[in-house]
């Protein structure tokens, strides 16, 4: 079995990350989550140190999509891109997903499940904004 | 000639088999749709087999079109038919 895409949920909240990690992880069962929610020191925040470790975590050699929740996530994870650029250890392609936090983790989750290469985990993350409840 | 296949749900498609479904379809070249009380959706996208909406009662058409329709309708109606009440 080839590797999966992972998929790191940045969030200001621990609490989110990982409850959105835990229901994309159930309905994409065999997904790779990570969460990285709060700052270090436990407040509601970013923390370009935790992004960092989930990367890593989820990495297994197929690329890594990473879906920011608000604001200054995405900001974080930027400068987090930037530097993955310069560091020739980097864990193979990092993408940010432009997604609806839950939504985008589920369609991602699924789509990684199922082996989609990291293209195809982004673009099923996006198309989610176009997704109607009702 | 697109295969298919009718299955009536024994509880809601609640998020968990609509993942199963979508993974499931995922796996199969054919193009496969999923359509409950006139409603239709891919059935590899989640999001969309969530979106039928489909409860207990319902009748799903599975339809699949491509090299392996067959199989794909096969699981996919293994997967529906084992469809049962959220824990």
């Amino acid at each position: 079995m080839t590797a999966l895409v992972g998929i790191v949920l940045v969030s200001h909240s621990a609490a989110l990350a990982e409850g959105a990690a835990e229901l994309a992880g159930q309905v994409g069962a065999g997904a790779v989550i990570a969460a990285a929610g709060g700052t270090g020191d436990g407040r509601l925040g970013t923390s370009a140190e935790k992004v960092s470790a989930a990367v890593e975590r989820a990495s297994a050699g197929a690329g890594v999509l990473i879906i920011p929740d608000l604001g200054s996530a995405v900001l974080t994870v930027k400068v987090l891109l930037a530097d993955l650029e310069d560091d020739d250890d980097a864990p193979g392609p990092v993408e940010v997903a432009d997604a609806p936090f839950v939504e985008g983790a589920v369609a991602a989750a699924v789509t990684a499940a199922a082996g989609a290469p990291l293209p195809a985990v982004r673009a099923a993350a996006e198309e989610a904004r176009d997704a109607r409840k009702l | 000639m697109p295969a298919s296949s009718d299955v009536t749900l024994k509880a809601d498609l609640h998020a968990r088999p609509a993942g199963q479904l979508a993974v499931a379809a995922a796996g199969f070249q054919a193009a496969v749709r999923l359509s409950a009380g006139g409603r239709d959706a891919d059935a590899k996208s989640v999001l969309g087999v969530m979106q039928l909406g489909a409860s207990a009662g319902a009748t799903v058409t599975v339809r699949a079109d491509g090299p392996d329709e067959a199989a794909a309708v096969d699981a996919l109606t293994v997967i529906l038919a084992a469809v049962t009440p959220a824990g």
